[in-house]
């Protein structure tokens, strides 16, 4: 279609308008946390570029500085009181483990299950498609309390033992991502044409040795998509790591406890946001090709 | 496929009976199954069980008790408040994230160049923690220094004595604006593949007889976008239904129960104590999408 150059310019300045609105809470974001506290808590104007900036909040969230460290550095001693509860590293490292553990048992126990979906037939395929997907449209919060009481039964919560604490929530991200990832792998292997199969197996093949040393190697794009996709939703749930354990704080739930009731340290809290969404910007923009298909359990493709 | 084909031995382990080898899907789908079993099925049960019993405070006893939890749920104004709450924002976030989803998918849905950035950077709302999202809101939305409430001051949509979040009437419209957000950028994904797949040659007809662009979008990209429009909207519907994390962070449930809704209640009914009323509420919630999902399902002929 013939567009006027006036026509072009104004879509493409309303194109940028509307990305630059949707831009700029993060922004706002990573300016506040290198904001020293007298430009975040400003009341007689917004602070935007009038300010000297400062990496004391990534100090005290990423490196676990202390209060006096700060007082050293900045010359300031404003809100003199412990930090030691913004220090992230360990909130981090939680994080890491329950996110890249479940990522790696969904994605077994998923790629498994969607060859068998894919390729097989049984009198059973479609009611189990359907539980999977019923799975995922179930709301957490209809198995929160139940769950609560089996993992206090099994001391995965309410104990001091981490590795327990990291065992429960791996094992219920796992449950989580389960569907996403069943669908989505369920897609990509049914792009691969069977008679790749059959032939294997006309050549005497087992079931195993075709879908290890053909098919699986043939959906290596789509095994990493799924386990990028699985990782970002373990790494920003909230609700689950909420109720099921208090001996880890996963980052979502870290970053809430720094609103107090004498106030909210923002500066810290947009540290550490700041530092936890940087992981799932690289993946998805890995990711691009297969995100479509991925948010909509594989049945729109791109 | 064929039956003859996994009906064959398993060349080398025909000591194991079939149903145990790769021939066969038991194997295969057994690690889904017991995972589902163990934390989705039983659990769901269990929580039946538990809103059959009521809460005895003193002796901190459950006893079986199967109607009370259920008669009290219908009984209970904050039930059917929740309920209100959690349709109204469902409702109003599909409708706003669905229209501007669609205006920003046609006005990005061009090979020109700098476009794929801009499609690009539209995607990055999607992965940042919903609990953070909440937080960077409640930061923008401080009654005092927040940067947007000083904004909405400035051109007087709002008064500085009614704080957005504080507020019964503006409070679900404050955590409504982190959740769109968030997911508006979901729609335009989803709206531009679809945008993507539609066929060229009937626009192409369109024009010669000298359709105008609107003409064009209602009587040809919207119809043969509902397939599409249908899956979002249910995916979509579905997530807003269990809303929690904007609720829980920006207002846990307040001022009052301005913002509860059903999930938000159900957690503060479990922090109480009370696990079986706990139970009863997120029974309700899971009913009510089984229920909706359905109708909206056959209504709609939408299969995923």
């Amino acid at each position: 279609m013939e567009q006027s150059v006036l026509h072009r310019t104004l879509r493409d300045i309303a194109a940028v308008l509307v990305v630059a609105i949707f831009m700029f809470p993060l922004f706002w974001w990573a300016l506040t946390s290198i904001k020293p506290m007298y430009a975040i808590f400003n009341k007689d104007h917004v602070v935007v570029f009038d300010f000297v900036p400062t990496l004391i909040n990534y100090a005290v969230v990423l490196l676990g500085w202390s209060r006096a460290e700060i007082a050293i550095e900045s010359g300031s001693t404003f809100g003199v009181g412990g930090t030691s509860s913004y220090d992230s590293r360990q909130t981090i490292l939680d994080s890491i483990i329950v996110s890249v553990g479940s990522t790696a048992l969904t994605m077994v126990v998923a790629v498994l299950a969607a060859y068998a979906l894919s390729r097989m037939t049984f009198r059973t395929r479609t009611g189990f498609l359907n539980w999977v997907l019923g799975q995922r449209f179930m709301p957490p919060i209809a198995i929160i309390v139940p769950l609560v009481l089996m993992y206090k039964a099994a001391g995965m919560r309410d104990t001091d033992n981490l590795f327990m604490g990291y065992v429960g929530l791996i094992l219920i991200y796992a449950l989580m991502n389960l569907p996403i990832a069943v669908l989505l792998m369920k897609s990509f292997f049914d792009d691969v044409p069977k008679d790749v199969d059959e032939a294997a197996m006309i050549d005497g093949a087992t079931r195993w040795q075709t879908f290890r040393r053909i098919v699986l190697p043939m959906v290596r794009g789509g095994i990493a998509a799924a386990a990028v996709l699985c990782f970002i939703f373990a790494w920003t749930e909230f609700l689950l790591s909420l109720f099921l354990t208090t001996i880890i704080r996963t980052v979502p739930v870290k970053i809430t406890t720094f609103v107090t009731s004498t106030g909210s340290e923002w500066g810290f809290i947009s540290a550490l946001g700041t530092a936890a969404v940087i992981p799932g910007f690289i993946f998805i923009l890995l990711v691009q090709r297969h995100l479509v298909r991925g948010l909509t359990l594989g049945s729109l493709k791109e | 496929m064929t039956a003859a084909v996994y009906d064959a031995p398993a060349p080398g382990r025909a000591w194991l009976p079939r149903w145990f080898t790769s021939e066969h899907p038991l194997p295969w789908l057994l690690p889904a199954t017991a995972l589902m079993v163990v934390f989705g099925i039983y659990p769901a049960l269990y929580a039946i069980w538990l809103s059959l019993h009521k809460r005895n405070p003193v002796l901190r006893k459950d006893v079986w008790n199967p109607s009370a939890n259920w008669l009290k749920a219908l009984a209970d104004e904050r039930v059917w408040n929740a309920l209100y709450n959690t349709f109204l924002y469902t409702g109003l976030a599909l409708v706003i994230q669905l229209s501007l989803g669609l205006a920003i998918a046609l006005l990005l849905d061009t090979d020109r160049r700098g476009y794929g950035l801009l499609r690009a950077l539209m995607t990055l709302p999607l992965v940042v923690p919903p609990a953070v999202t909440a937080m960077m809101f409640l930061l923008m939305l401080d009654g005092s220094f927040g940067v947007l409430s000083r904004s909405l001051y400035a051109l007087g949509l709002l008064s500085p004595q009614y704080p957005i979040l504080a507020t019964s009437s503006t409070a679900l419209g404050g955590v409504l604006l982190a959740d769109i957000w968030q997911w508006t950028p979901f729609m335009v994904l989803i709206m531009l593949a679809g945008l993507r797949s539609l066929p060229k040659e009937p626009f192409e007809a369109a024009a010669i007889d000298g359709a105008s662009a609107t003409q064009a979008f209602f009587r040809l990209t919207l119809p043969m976008m509902s397939k599409v429009i249908a899956i979002a909207v249910l995916i979509r519907g579905i997530d807003l239904f269990r809303i929690f994390d904007y609720v829980k962070v920006m207002t846990d449930s307040g001022p009052g129960t301005a913002t509860e809704t059903l999930t938000s209640y159900a957690g503060r009914i479990y922090f109480n104590g009370d696990f079986p009323y706990a139970s009863t509420i997120s029974v309700i919630t899971l009913a009510v999408v089984i229920i909706v999902s359905t109708i909206f399902m056959k209504a709609f002929r939408v299969r995923l």
